[in-house]
C-alpha cells in the first residue's frame, strides 16, 4: 500500500516516477514519505522536484504528470495551486540529470 | 553456470529459482540496477519468487533458432528496438557535439577491443576463431596500409575534421561509465571462456548493423541521409560508413561460431556474458553522450 504523500502523481500503483511495484524503497520529498521503486527513481524524482522549484520560484508542488520513460526522456506538468509548469527531462542509468528543459 | 545479469555474481544452485532469490534478496530489492534490469526485461509489476523464477526462465529461453537470434533479439529490443537507447535517438540527426562524445570515449572502448579479441584468440585451438580475430584486430586498430586505414584512424580522422587535436583524443581519460564498461569487458576477456569472450564483444557490433530492421529494429544506428549531406564531413562519412558497410557480415559471422559451438554445458555461461556485455555497453554509450555535453557545454 503506497502512503500517502503531498506530491501526487499520476503513477498512482506504484513507484512516484514510473510506476513499478518492485522495491520498498522510501524517501522524504518535501516532508513526506514517498515510495519508489529503487533508490535511483528516488534520485531522479528529488532531483527534478528540485530543478522545477528552482526554475518556476515555487515553495511547495501539489501533483506532476510524467509521460515517458528512460529512452525517450519524460514530458511532464507540475502544478502548484492553479499554476502550471511544463518541462523534459532525460536522465543518465544512474540518476544524474542528463537534459531538463522548460517547455512553457 | 547461471550468474546474475546485473552483478555477474554466481547464483547459488545455477537456477532460475536461485536468481530470483537473488533478486529478491533484502540487499538487493532496492538497489537501482537490479530493479531496473526487471523493469526493462521482465515485468514492471513486482512477482513473487515462483513467478519471477517463470519469468526469467522465459527471458532466458533459446527456440529453435539458437543462441544467435535469441542475442539479437534482445539487442534489438534493448538498443534498437521501440524504446531505443538515447544515444541511438542522438544518431539520427547531424549532432557535432554527439560525435566528437563518439569520437573520444570510442577511442578508449578500441583500446580494450583488440585486447578482448586477443584474449579470445589465446584461450582457444579454432583457426575459424584465430582467422576471424586477427582479422578483426587488424581492421580495427591496424588497418591495410595508407589506402585502407584502422577503424580508430578513421575515428580520429573524423575527430579532427569536427575540431578535436589528435593528441586530445589519445591523452583523453574515459569517462566513469566508459572505465566500469572497460573493467566488465576485461573482467570477461581474462576470466572467461572464449566463447563467452565472443558473445560478449562480438555481439556489440549489432549496434551497427543495418540488416536488423529484418528482425525488428526500429531505428538505423544512424540516420543514413548524413552519408549524403553536403554539411557532413568526408571524414564524418568515412567513418560511419566503414562501421555501416562492415558490421553486417561481421557480428552474423561471430553468432554463427558461437552457435555453432554452443551446448547445453556453456549455454549459460555464454549468455551471461553477452548479458553483463551489453548492459555494459548500454552504460558506454552514454558516456558518449555525456561527453557530448561537455563539448556542448564549451560552445
Amino acid at each position: 500500500m503506497k502512503e500517502v504523500r503531498c506530491i501526487k502523481t499520476n503513477n498512482e500503483k506504484g513507484c512516484g516516477l514510473c510506476d513499478a511495484t518492485w522495491g520498498e524503497y522510501y524517501r522524504e520529498i518535501d516532508g513526506d514519505r514517498m515510495f519508489f521503486c529503487c533508490n535511483i527513481c528516488a534520485d531522479i524524482f528529488e532531483n527534478m522536484v528540485k530543478e522545477v522549484k528552482e526554475r518556476t520560484g515555487w515553495d511547495s508542488i501539489d501533483y506532476i504528470e510524467l509521460i515517458g520513460n528512460y529512452s525517450k526522456g519524460r514530458e511532464c506538468t507540475a502544478k502548484s495551486g492553479d499554476r502550471t509548469y511544463k518541462y523534459y527531462f532525460r536522465t543518465y542509468s544512474d540518476g544524474r540529470m542528463m537534459s531538463f528543459e522548460g517547455r512553457n | 553456470m547461471l550468474y546474475c545479469p546485473v552483478c555477474y555474481e554466481e547464483t547459488a544452485k545455477s537456477d532460475f529459482e536461485s536468481l530470483a532469490t537473488h533478486f529478491l534478496s533484502d540487499s538487493l530489492k532496492n538497489d537501482g540496477k537490479h530493479v531496473s534490469w526487471l523493469n526493462r526485461n521482465i515485468s514492471k509489476l513486482k512477482l513473487n519468487n515462483d513467478e519471477l523464477s517463470k519469468q526469467l526462465m522465459n527471458f532466458y529461453h533459446v527456440g529453435n533458432d539458437g543462441i544467435k537470434m535469441w542475442i539479437i533479439r534482445d539487442f534489438i529490443q534493448l538498443f534498437r528496438g521501440v524504446n531505443p537507447h538515447p544515444f541511438i535517438l542522438g544518431m539520427q540527426e547531424y549532432d557535432v557535439p554527439l560525435l566528437k562524445g563518439y569520437v573520444v570515449e570510442h577511442h578508449h572502448f578500441l583500446k580494450q577491443w583488440i585486447r578482448s579479441c586477443s584474449y579470445a584468440m589465446a584461450k582457444t585451438d579454432l583457426t575459424e576463431v584465430h582467422d576471424y580475430e586477427i582479422e578483426n584486430i587488424v581492421t580495427e586498430m591496424h588497418g591495410y596500409g595508407s589506402n585502407a586505414p584502422s577503424h580508430h584512424e578513421l575515428l580520429i580522422r573524423m575527430g579532427e575534421s569536427l575540431g578535436l587535436e589528435r593528441k586530445e583524443i589519445l591523452d583523453s581519460k574515459p569517462l566513469k561509465g566508459t572505465q566500469e564498461a572497460i573493467k566488465i569487458w576485461q573482467k570477461i576477456a581474462s576470466e572467461k571462456s572464449t566463447m563467452e569472450i565472443m558473445s560478449a564483444m562480438h555481439s556489440l557490433e549489432l549496434i551497427a548493423n543495418r540488416d536488423l530492421q529484418r528482425y525488428g529494429a526500429k531505428y538505423p544506428y544512424f540516420n543514413p541521409e548524413m552519408l549524403k549531406s553536403p554539411a557532413v564531413s568526408d571524414e564524418v562519412k568515412n567513418f560511419l560508413r566503414e562501421g555501416y558497410e562492415a558490421d553486417v557480415s561481421h557480428s552474423y559471422q561471430a553468432l554463427s561460431i558461437i552457435q555453432e559451438h554452443c551446448n547445453p554445458d556453456n549455454i549459460l555461461d555464454i549468455q551471461s556474458a553477452y548479458l553483463v556485455s551489453s548492459r555494459a555497453f548500454f552504460t558506454f554509450l552514454e558516456s558518449r553522450i555525456e561527453r557530448g555535453e561537455m563539448y556542448k557545454n564549451q560552445q
